[in-house]
């Protein structure tokens, strides 16, 4: 759309630092809400960044079997967790660095980051990093299929698989809330509470030996370290919410740069990212882990949905 | 310069029939014997090479003649068509860094005794397979692909003191003599209907009438098949490519199979005319099974060189599968979809010969380090062999598709075409490009589990044997070959450009295809083709990334030093016993899947005193072999009883035989009396 070089590059830096800035407050709210839920007080809207400050201030303490690999890990998975934003619409019906690719590239991107942290957790010899990478790249495995076949759904509506083009295709068009979209909607929903590691996949405040997945591939990080894969991870949820609500939801999204058009994106994305959060949180709060070997039913009811989405758009 | 390049092909096979001659009479000499043979071979892949390049560059075949022979009329010609071409810049960039990494890989894992016949067969090995890209005739291509087969039994048979190795080559050499008689038969109907036996005049010829075509695509798809290793023809492979010596198994993962999908592409794709839409159907299909179900069986494997020989199945598959899709685009008069799928394919065939060479070259680094294939013995190798490691995590990182490297660019370029062929095509029809694309995926995310799996079991953590413990990096060379894959890897995976831009004049070559429609973006992008549906330009992200990096190394530089402790197990001492296996890891998958796998597993508690107090728990676990079992199991006793049945006919005696002779000619005398 601008083709000047160094406005894109400033657009990219400033879009990644503000995902990079609201990303642990998504995580926080997340936690209050389900703590108000269980007739609790829940932690101030700020522990989040409380959290990331005191990790990043810490002494990094690593393994002694630890090589590159283990130091590589979370870096390159917070590396393709920031460059992913950068392909992906937020408050503008225009992505940063859309030029460099669609949904294929930002799949792959995502892909990336978890290769290199799962090859990380295998480097400090605990068998609980094996665990967890073991676990984490089996349902990562079975996700990515229904992941792809649900954006493929969306993208083959509009007919173009740059999400810049999607999202400014859907805003022109307005919402059409064809009954497509709402199964390739409740498809994608359970793609992103696995690969978020929510409940009824995986459980995000528990780390017992049993259940963990994400965790247990994290177990072994601390300080700085721990503190880059858990704003990574903070990153990927806010990402993922921000995919699926411009994708189905493109309310608000500002087509040009002026101030008031920014302010009702911003004030409408904080709005739809939050509902998106509440159903998160009620799914998480109403319903029980599954069993591991329960998960690729999960996953391939959504499948199914994606699937069930582009047959009934087309035929 | 260029008289050179027009007798390129002649050159180089005569260069390595010397090679082999000269390999053949250094037998007492091995390491003259190793730089002779090895040098006659790089010194012809560079000539075959360069010609090709000249031809995909300047677009115009060179032709000439190998051997004519007067009396009887026989003629063998070759043509480097732009298709060839890419099939032997592909050979090129592989075989020159295998020979390189032979010379000291000879010199250490084989037997001194044994060096002249693998420095010869080497060389045959590879003149044929150039001489079956090149060749433009049926029978000379029947002889290049026989000497191709029987050189390669020759490699797989080199431990023949162990019977695996003996029943690898066994079983090879009956697949692929199943699939060398489908051929014939296929050719000589081609050719007799055709009356020509040159290939440009048979692939010109009308299209044959009713079913018979049909026959003509069944057979030639099971000839080619099976040196493709597609599922169900497959079951030689995982048996051959890991009994071979791991220089010749690279060759064979690389580029022995791309013979299959060469003969595939020139035959079954744009040999017989337009192709049918349910031969189409029948590729995209078993290039899907192959596809997940390759992997699949990669997932289960613990020996490192069947995990390879497995992911080189699915790896076949996805190209099978692009070429599947091009046929029904051109079956559905789509063109420039057609095109797009062929480009698809075709780099598929480029970026799995780079990665499979280079991760099959590192595992042979690994192998030899260890004396064992067992990846369960493995661990820690990081530590022990740095630049193996680094390259092998490379073309782990490759063959799983990720965005920088270069299994990325081909994978992309097949979903393109997957999903555009939903929109263009109508009808039900469609709905396999989607089925295909999810397949794809799933495939794609399995190579990932996959290879994450063999990586970081072999190089880290702690070393699991004491072999794995005292291994050592490889010698200079054999890196240096691992070095060059691995810069192929990265650089194809930035600049993607540059190969589908190559690919430009092997398809205006191919006949029925619209060249119209551009993949190339400059070096650095890959577009749709069609309107704007999707571009990709991996190294923008690429600069994200770093700059990402930079971001975050900025925000922890604080200069406090990285204390270093123990891995915390649970309170005991953390040992090789405690970590995670292979076995474990692929675990959950065998569960999931366990419909495909058929697990059996059998623990065994040995007690002494209580059964609370186990001495000893033994565990073995096994995946049913499906196809050997199911299909081949009962192929093998049917035709084993016909031939006990038919042996009544072999009874020994003089006296029947010639009853059996005058019967015959009697019979040919009343049926050919009865025609004049």
């Amino acid at each position: 759309m601008i083709p000047d070089p160094f406005f894109t590059m400033g657009a990219a830096v400033l879009h990644a630092a503000g995902m990079l800035a609201m990303a642990p407050l998504l995580k926080t709210v997340i936690k209050k809400m389900k703590a108000r839920l269980q007739n609790r007080y829940g932690p101030p809207l700020l522990q989040g960044y409380y959290d990331l400050a005191k990790l990043l201030r810490k002494e990094p303490v690593r393994s002694e079997t630890a090589s590159w690999v283990y130091v590589a890990g979370p870096r390159v998975y917070f590396a393709a967790a920031v460059a992913a934003t950068t392909l992906v619409p937020v408050l503008f019906a225009w992505a940063p660095l859309e030029d460099a690719g669609g949904i294929l590239l930002l799949v792959g991107t995502l892909a990336l980051g978890r290769f290199a942290l799962a090859t990380a957790a295998l480097d400090t010899g605990s068998p609980f990093g094996g665990m967890g990478a073991s676990r984490d790249m089996t349902i990562a495995a079975l996700a990515e299929p229904a992941l792809m076949l649900g954006l493929f759904a969306s993208a083959l509506a509009a007919g173009t698989m740059n999400l810049g083009v999607l999202v400014r295709g859907l805003v022109e068009q307005g919402p059409a809330w064809h009954p497509s979209d709402l199964l390739a909607f409740a498809g994608l929903f359970v793609i992103v509470i696995a690969e978020t590691g929510r409940i009824p996949v995986d459980n995000p405040a528990t780390h017992l030996e049993l259940t963990m997945i994400h965790e247990a591939m994290v177990l072994e990080y601390a300080g700085p370290d721990l503190a880059l894969v858990e704003w990574a991870s903070a990153v990927k949820e806010l990402l993922y919410l921000t995919l699926l609500v411009n994708l189905f939801m493109p309310i608000g999204i500002a087509t040009s740069g002026d101030a008031g058009a920014v302010l009702v994106a911003l004030l409408a994305w904080t709005g739809k990212v939050l509902l998106l959060a509440i159903a998160v949180t009620v799914t998480e709060s109403t319903n029980a882990k599954l069993r591991l070997f329960r998960v690729p039913e999960l996953l391939s009811v959504s499948l199914g949905l994606a699937f069930l989405a582009l047959a009934i758009r087309f035929l | 310069m260029t008289g050179l390049l027009a007798v390129a092909v002649p050159a180089a096979l005569s260069i390595r029939l010397l090679a082999a001659l000269a390999a053949a009479l250094l037998a007492r000499r091995p390491r003259i014997c190793r730089w002779v043979a090895l040098g006659g071979s790089v010194s012809a892949s560079l000539l075959t090479a360069a010609a090709a390049l000249t031809v995909i560059t300047s677009r115009a075949p060179i032709e000439g003649l190998l051997f004519r022979h007067d009396a009887s009329g026989m003629v063998f010609s070759y043509a480097i068509t732009p298709l060839s071409a890419w099939f032997l810049v592909v050979l090129g960039l592989i075989a020159v860094p295998v020979a390189v990494y032979s010379v000291e890989y000879l010199a250490h894992a084989i037997t001194s005794s044994r060096t002249a016949i693998v420095g010869a067969a080497f060389n045959v090995l590879l003149g044929s397979v150039e001489a079956v890209f090149v060749v433009d005739g049926v029978v000379a291509f029947l002889c290049a692909w026989e000497v191709m087969t029987l050189a390669t039994t020759v490699l797989v048979a080199i431990e023949h003191e162990q019977r695996p190795s003996r029943q690898a080559a066994y079983l090879y050499l009956a697949m692929s003599h199943v699939g060398t008689g489908c051929l014939l038969a296929g050719f000589l109907i081609l050719g007799s209907h055709a009356g020509s036996l040159a290939f440009p005049a048979m692939f010109a010829a009308p299209e044959l009438p009713g079913p018979l075509r049909h026959v003509l695509f069944v057979l030639f798809f099971v000839g080619f098949g099976v040196k493709a290793g597609l599922i169900p023809l497959h079951v030689w492979l995982p048996e051959a490519h890991p009994a071979a010596p791991t220089n010749v198994s690279t060759l064979m993962s690389a580029v022995l199979i791309t013979a299959g999908h060469y003969g595939l592409y020139r035959v079954c794709g744009f040999g017989l005319g337009v192709p049918d839409q349910n031969w189409a159907l029948v590729l995209m299909f078993i290039g899907m099974l192959s596809a997940v179900l390759g992997v699949l069986y990669a997932l289960a494997q613990t020996d490192l060189k069947r995990l390879l020989a497995y992911s080189t199945i699915e790896n076949s598959g996805i190209v099978v599968l692009g070429l599947g899709a091009a046929m029904m685009a051109r079956a559905n008069g789509q063109l420039a979809l057609a095109s797009i799928a062929v480009a698809a394919s075709l780099t598929h065939v480029l970026n799995h010969a780079v990665f499979k060479g280079l991760l099959f070259l590192s595992a042979g680094s690994v192998v030899m380090a260890n004396g064992s294939r067992h990846i369960e013995g493995y661990g820690g190798l990081l530590r022990r062999m740095p630049w193996t490691g680094l390259s092998f995590v490379i073309g782990a990182m490759a063959i799983s598709g990720l965005p920088l490297f270069n299994g990325f660019p081909s994978e992309w370029l097949t979903f393109q075409a997957l999903l555009l062929g939903f929109t263009l095509t109508g009808g039900f029809v469609r709905l396999n490009f989607p089925v295909a694309a999810a397949a794809l995926a799933l495939t794609s995310a399995l190579a990932a589990v996959c290879f994450v799996r063999a990586f970081g079991i072999t190089f880290l953590a702690l070393p699991r044997s004491p072999e794995a413990a005292g291994a050592d990096e490889s010698p200079r060379l054999m890196l240096a070959s691992q070095a060059w894959l691995s810069v192929l890897c990265v650089a194809l995976g930035l600049f993607p450009g540059v190969a589908v831009g190559a690919l430009q004049g092997v398809m205006a070559s191919l006949p029925g295809l619209e060249p119209m429609a551009s993949v190339a973006d400059g070096p650095l992008g890959i577009t749709s083709g069609i309107g704007s549906f999707d571009r990709v330009v991996p190294a923008m992200l690429g600069v994200a990334m770093i700059g990402a990096l930079g971001a975050a190394g900025l925000g922890l530089v604080r200069g406090a030093a990285v204390r270093r402790v123990r891995t915390w197990a649970c309170g005991g001492e953390l040992t090789a016993q405690a970590e995670y296996t292979a076995t474990a890891f692929s675990k959950p998958l065998l569960m999931i899947f366990k419909a495909v796998y058929r697990p059996r597993r059998e623990v065994d508690t040995l007690v002494e005193v209580s059964p609370y107090f186990p001495h000893e728990v033994r565990y073995s676990t096994e995946i049913e072999p499906t196809f050997e079992r199911y299909v081949y199991g009962p192929l093998v006793k049917t035709v084993v009883r016909a031939a006990t049945g038919m042996r009544v006919l072999q009874a020994g005696s003089l006296h029947t035989y010639l009853a059996y002779v005058l019967v015959l000619a009697v019979i040919l005398l009343i049926w050919l009396g009865g025609t004049t």
